[in-house]
């Protein structure tokens, strides 16, 4: 194997033990799955509420657990119909539909929690270590590339099962809770939301592993995250809202270099959209490292 | 090629300051090479230049003569134990050497190997399995001793590897250093000029970030040309003629009121222990009280003389010729 290649690799499972041994990876598993169960445990009371109501309504009789009537009007002709309108496209539509609402309901959880919680565990990383100065016991070792990569990927493989881990941690939240639980359909749907968060949460890695190999103080890195990641949410909202040209097209070409302009790409179910939104979105997170590490390739350490 | 390493007009600049302020220096391989200088004299920063971790401004930095430091071409050849970096806390004192180990390239077996070899010699293995964090102040400083030394790279850069140390470990590292550093080149910053005394082959006085000189110990000390006797004060006056008709190539220097005696002899076939001879038949006929000798100067009082004019605007020196054998 090639020396960069394999001292990659050497750091990325360095990347893996030591955050097991810290605690870090088991405070980020708990805090994925933690979320994963209350949100779902919240879903679920929520949907069972507004069931309820509907039951009421209609008068027929509650029942003790949620999701058969979502489940029943799920296959109900007239609202996927209603739901295609929204959408504005069948064939969107309906692949939505064949979607579990617990699964979209995940989807829709981890693509708003992970780029937070990435931010939170991820910027500090590269930054404490320039900071404690224990890089300097490695960057006579290896090239500072395979370094900084090696660490990106072991930060990407810990948030790889994170995802995993709390789409499980729903996947059974929903099976204890909800009537007509369909466990298949509902296991491959959240897997595939898992793994397309997953993508979305890689973007934000790079962005996080960019901005600790900027700065050396943990704390300064974590926040200076944050704020970028707010400004790119601003972007995005401002490109859906503002329709006066020429801020219109500038700010579209912008909302192409934040993560948010390829979220809903992403979430689309159809293999061009989001196998689109997820080259963009890999080539965004490197090209956040790797401007990161322009800086860090000539720092002194 | 002979030199394991020459830095060549090396800067560098921290804003307005000068750390570096065109450094030359050449460490010849297989040496054990002292760095001495004050605080901020610039050595921290040529260990940290020699191996990339600081970017120099100007000048050339040479290892092996294979041109300045490249991690895929040097690594596991060069190592640097800095100073003031905390290791990894987390980490196990072995699967942190593990870790370096293969980042340097060392196989399974040949690392392996290394790791019982470094660990044995800072006297770490019962605490191999035992976290980073857990370990004294002193048993963490070894540590990177025993990094600096794993799978015996050519070339080790040590910035002050005994602070920290208790002195009979730190006696042990140096025991250990003199004996097993085989054809590695070992270069030694420190403020314990001692220690670097009897551990170096050859040193060089940094100040200001320039060379103030470099040499060899022998020379630096004039090991070769100086043999000082201390005698009792009681004993006066010294029988100085007949010293003279003894040894008549030398130079006589008497200091303390005589209880200090320099001899200096420059001709190349004089020989220390000849020297002692000659002056002790001397001194002992005529009843003379000879407390010690000593053989050169001490280098401590070298690295004053050659850089007192950039330390006397600092620090006020001793008076020539009161420091105690």
């Amino acid at each position: 194997m090639n020396t960069t290649l394999r001292n990659t690799w050497t750091v990325t499972l360095h990347e893996l033990t030591d955050s097991i041994r810290s605690r870090r990876a088991i405070v980020l598993l708990i805090l994925y799955a933690l979320n994963a169960v209350v949100a779902t445990l919240i879903f679920v009371k929520v949907l069972h509420e507004m069931e309820n109501q509907f039951e009421k309504a209609v008068g027929v009789a509650q029942a003790e657990k949620a999701g058969g009537t979502t489940t029943a009007m799920w296959k109900n002709r007239h609202f996927r119909e209603l739901i295609s309108h929204l959408v504005g496209n069948k064939e969107t539509a309906e692949k939505l539909l064949e979607t579990p609402p617990l699964a979209l309901f995940f989807g829709w959880l981890s693509f708003f929690y992970t780029p937070l919680l990435v931010m939170l565990m991820s910027a500090s990383r590269i930054s404490e270590e320039i900071w404690s100065g224990s890089v300097r016991f490695m960057m006579f070792r290896t090239s500072r590339l395979s370094w900084c990569v090696g660490k990106y990927a072991g930060q990407a493989l810990q948030l790889l099962v994170a995802l995993l881990l709390s789409g499980l941690a729903a996947w059974i939240t929903g099976w204890c809770r909800m009537a007509f639980f369909d466990p298949g359909a509902n296991a491959a749907a959240i897997a595939l939301f898992s793994l397309k968060a997953w993508v979305y949460g890689i973007a934000f890695l790079g962005l996080a592993m960019g901005v600790s190999q900027t700065i050396a103080s943990p704390n300064v890195a974590t926040a200076v995250g944050f704020v970028v990641m707010i400004l790119f949410s601003v972007v995005s909202m401002l490109a859906e809202w503002v329709s006066r040209q020429p801020w219109q097209e500038i700010l579209n070409a912008l909302d192409l270099l934040v993560p948010g302009g390829h979220k809903m790409d992403l979430w689309l179910p159809d293999a061009m959209h989001a196998g689109t939104a997820t080259v963009f979105l890999m080539a965004l997170g490197a090209g956040y490292m790797l401007a990161g590490y322009a800086r860090f390739s000539r720092r002194n350490l | 090629m002979n030199t394991a390493l020459e830095l060549k007009g090396v800067v560098k600049t921290y804003g307005s300051r000068r750390a570096l302020d065109g450094l030359d220096l050449a460490v010849s391989r297989g040496s054990i090479f002292g760095l001495v200088g004050s605080n901020g004299a610039g050595k921290t920063t040529a260990l940290a230049v020699t191996v990339g971790l600081l970017r120099r401004d100007a000048g050339s930095v040479s290892l092996f003569g294979e041109g300045s430091f490249d991690p895929l071409r040097h690594a596991g050849r060069v190592t640097l134990l800095p100073q003031d970096s905390r290791l990894p806390l987390h980490a196990r004192v072995e699967d942190l050497l593990w870790f370096y180990g293969r980042l340097q390239g060392l196989g399974e077996a040949a690392l392996r190997e290394s790791i019982d070899e470094v660990l044995e010699w800072v006297h770490l293995n019962d605490r191999r399995r035992s976290p980073v964090r857990t370990l004294s102040h002193g048993m963490m400083r070894r540590l990177t001793i025993a990094q600096a030394f794993l799978g015996r790279p050519e070339l080790v850069l040590l910035d002050e590897p005994m602070s920290g140390l208790d002195p009979r470990e730190a006696a042990r590292i140096r025991a250990i250093l003199k004996r097993h550093h085989d054809a590695q080149t070992v270069v030694i910053s420190s403020h314990n000029l001692h220690e670097l005394e009897t551990l170096c082959d050859a040193a060089a006085f940094i100040e200001a970030g320039k060379l103030v000189r470099q040499d060899n110990m022998d020379a630096l000390t004039r090991r070769s040309r100086r043999v000082t006797f201390y005698m009792d004060p009681a004993s006066q006056p010294l029988p100085m003629e007949e010293l003279k008709k003894a040894l008549p190539e030398a130079t006589w220097d008497q200091t303390l009121g005589g209880a200090e005696l320099t001899v200096k002899f420059f001709d190349e076939t004089a020989r220390a222990a000849e020297v002692n001879a000659r002056v002790l038949e001397v001194l002992l006929r005529h009843g003379v009280g000879v407390l010690e000798i000593r053989r050169g100067s001490a280098l401590e009082s070298e690295y004053f003389s050659a850089t007192d004019s950039h330390a006397s605007s600092v620090t006020p020196l001793p008076p020539s010729g009161s420091a105690t054998p």
